[in-house]
């Protein structure tokens, strides 16, 4: 109860109308401004890269050969382009060399596919493809994340697989620039949050109001879970709302899946704060500030907020897969473009263990701690 | 009955004693001064008493209940007005008073009444829905205050409540002290002001680097000296004055200046009247007039401790 008290009093310490105007406004020009800017960069090749994938395929009068050669036609309308490989050895290096998305193996028996993981969104393109390819003709499906790693069904079917048979193979499977970057500056601006949190505490100390919340009988963990709960639910109100204004102003596309689009962002919130607050109890209140704002930034550069991150097996590509914010970006991408919660849940995952893991470092630090 | 008893306490940051083995009682009914120079240990004693710092060593009781294990309890029934003003600035004044008061439990009709009452004793009914970024040194002060009352507290802690506020919101403060205590609060109050003490309290303690050296009401610590006797002098300008010399001169313990009057504490029964006159003369100053003053709570500070309460 009393943890409610301190959130909703949270809240009502965020509705000056500068300080809404400023955590709407600005993620939104973001959104506009590196949409527009970029529209280009996105309209050629050269930054998402053509789509090819390699697969092995029955030659002849099949019913599947058929169908299969049907599907690659279309494919290839939609910006997809299908070659047949020579040996499944060889496919596997090409998705390993980075030359090719990934490498589908056709048979009687089903699809086997090897993606690379690496390739963000037009992994998750290809993987939508399959998927409603496999769906109409029945085909079990499975696919290995990669060449070397082990595999896992690539798409659970069911409901989720209808919506890719509809709109995969016909609709624009690229995002745009604005899909793009509607997606990379709400997630940088969620990574923000964290220099906010990282305040959190030394607000009350700076104004004095700790001293009240301590000397007030309630505990110590209640003021702290009270603050974090109503930073989360601020921010989280906040964020959807840049969702909100995003998909109907700019028309940039969220997928039908809003509510799962969500749960993504507030794990990422959650991150964030955690990150804040584990740095500022970590690091003396002078530190933390830089150390936290140093954070954002790299997490941010290797986690594909400014520019897409080619996989093209430089270092800088190679150091992209370590960012929490790659993966909660790649997460909203496949969520979107080919309706698969594989990537997506492991972005929660990550979230939500490095939340723990801070967290759990503050509130040792807290305990230990004389005052807030 | 004891509002408060602490027994021993000790306090260290580090290695430095900021209170050391101090005891001390506070009965019902009673406002307790305490008195003491910037970093005396006034602020660091009242802290723990409000459970904000850990104690190093010594206990506390509250109503007869030792706060370290009662704390939850001895939380409830403290009301602190901390030293710097604690409100938010972005809550109306009503706001920051019902959320505070919320704290202690009070909840719906009562809250409301409670806050309304609080806002009323301090003078800010009028403005209650206003936010504190528009109000004066004075009104911050009194909402500081209002913030700490509502909940109805057995003992009042107040820290400083006046620093720096204009004479008429000062009063209005002072008033509602004795009206708080008259409603049967207990209340503890620092200040570095003599004349709010000498006013107000029953009973004070002088506390320097952390122990009291002096403790009673204003006639008992006065009678501690009766054989000092204080002499007021007025310059018509202090400038040059060499306040050493005069300290040397044989039973004077004590010189302080404040504008151009000078006040000098002595020995009662050395005659050195005649030497001061002479030091005074020597060095060019013009006296305006003289007088004996009665000993008060300042000279009586300044002999105990040797220094001035305000720097
Ligand atoms: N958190 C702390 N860490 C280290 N030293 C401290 C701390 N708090 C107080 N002190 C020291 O303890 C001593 C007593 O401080 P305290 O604030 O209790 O004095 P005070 O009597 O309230 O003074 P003032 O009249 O200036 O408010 C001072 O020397 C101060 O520097
Ligand atoms: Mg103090």
């Amino acid at each position: 109860m009393n943890m409610w008290r301190i959130a909703i009093k949270e809240w009502a310490t965020l509705r000056d109308v500068k300080m809404i105007i400023m955590m709407l406004a600005t993620p939104v020009l973001l959104i506009l401004i590196m949409g527009t800017a970029f529209t280009n960069s996105f309209n050629g090749s050269a930054t998402v890269g053509e789509i090819r994938v390699l697969y092995e395929a029955p030659d002849g009068e099949g019913a599947l050969a058929e169908a299969w050669g049907r599907f690659i036609r279309d494919a290839e309308a939609g910006g997809v382009r299908f070659e047949r490989g020579s040996g499944a050895e060889d496919g596997k290096l090409g998705v390993q060399n980075k030359a090719y998305t990934g490498y589908v193996e056709v048979t009687e028996a089903g699809l086997r596919y090897y993606g690379n993981n690496r390739s963000g969104i037009e992994d998750g393109i290809v993987q939508g493809l399959l998927a409603a390819f496999a769906d109409r003709y029945k085909l079990a499906a499975e696919a290995a994340k990669d060449p070397s790693g082990p595999q896992i069904p690539a798409w659970p079917g069911g409901a989720g697989a209808d919506y890719v048979q509809e709109t995969a193979i016909d609709a624009p499977m690229q995002p745009r620039a604005i899909d793009y970057y509607a997606i990379a500056m709400t997630t940088l601006i969620v990574m923000y949050i964290a220099l906010s949190a990282g305040l959190f505490i030394e607000d009350e100390r700076k104004r004095n109001t700790a001293v009240r919340l301590l000397a007030a009988p309630i505990s110590k963990m209640d003021i702290f879970a009270g603050k974090i709960l109503g930073m989360l639910l601020a921010n989280t109100a906040s964020i959807i709302a840049v969702v909100l204004i995003s998909k109907y102003m700019f028309g940039a596309n969220w997928g039908d899946n809003l509510w799962m689009v969500f749960l993504v962002l507030t794990t990422q919130i959650a991150f964030a704060l955690s990150l804040g607050i584990g740095v500022s109890y970590m690091l003396k209140s002078s530190a933390a500030g830089a150390v936290t704002m140093t954070i954002i930034q790299l997490v941010a550069l290797f986690g594909g907020s400014y520019h897409r991150i080619a996989d093209d097996g430089t270092w800088f590509s190679e150091v992209a897969r370590y960012s929490p914010l790659r993966w909660t970006n790649d997460g909203l991408v496949h969520l979107i473009y080919s309706d698969s919660y594989a990537t997506a849940s492991i972005a929660m995952l990550i979230n939500i263990g490095f939340s723990v893991l801070l967290l759990a470092v503050a509130v040792a630090a807290l305990r230990r701690r004389e005052g807030l | 009955m004891n509002v408060l008893q602490i027994n021993q306490l000790t306090k260290k940051f580090g290695d430095f004693v900021a209170v050391d083995r101090l005891s001390l009682t506070i009965k019902e009914g009673e406002i307790f001064g305490l008195l003491g120079a910037n970093g005396a240990g006034k602020s660091t004693v009242i802290n723990m008493v409000a459970s904000l710092l850990r104690v190093t060593g010594g206990e506390i009781e509250l109503l007869g209940k030792n706060i370290a294990k009662h704390t939850k309890f001895a939380k409830s029934n403290i009301g602190i007005v901390p030293q710097e003003l604690a409100i938010y600035e972005d809550m109306t004044a009503c706001e920051n008073v019902k959320f505070f008061a919320g704290l202690y439990g009070l909840r719906g009709k009562e809250l409301r009444s409670r806050a309304e009452e609080a806002l009323a004793f301090t003078g800010l009914s009028d403005k209650r829905d206003s936010y504190p970024r528009s109000f004066s040194g004075g009104m911050k002060r009194r909402l500081n205050i209002a913030c700490a009352i509502a909940h109805r507290p057995k003992l009042i802690i107040m820290d400083e409540p006046t620093v720096g506020i204009d004479p008429q919101s000062r009063n209005y403060i002072l008033n509602s002290v004795k009206k708080l205590n008259e409603m049967g609060s207990t209340i503890i109050y620092t200040s570095h002001y003599m004349e709010e003490v000498e006013e107000l309290c029953t009973r004070i303690a002088i506390i320097d680097h952390g122990k009291i050296i002096a403790e009673g009401t204003k006639a008992q610590l006065k009678a501690i000296i009766t054989n000092q006797k204080d002499i007021g002098i007025e310059l018509r300008s202090a400038e040059g004055l060499q306040a050493e010399k005069l300290k040397r001169i044989a039973g004077v313990n004590t010189v302080m200046l404040e504008g151009n009057v000078l006040s000098i504490g002595s020995d009662a029964e050395v005659n050195n009247l005649s030497s001061i006159l002479q030091e005074l003369m020597a060095s060019g100053m013009e006296i305006r007039s003289m007088a004996a003053n009665e000993p008060n709570l300042e000279t009586v500070f300044l002999t105990l401790t040797g220094r001035s309460l305000r720097d």
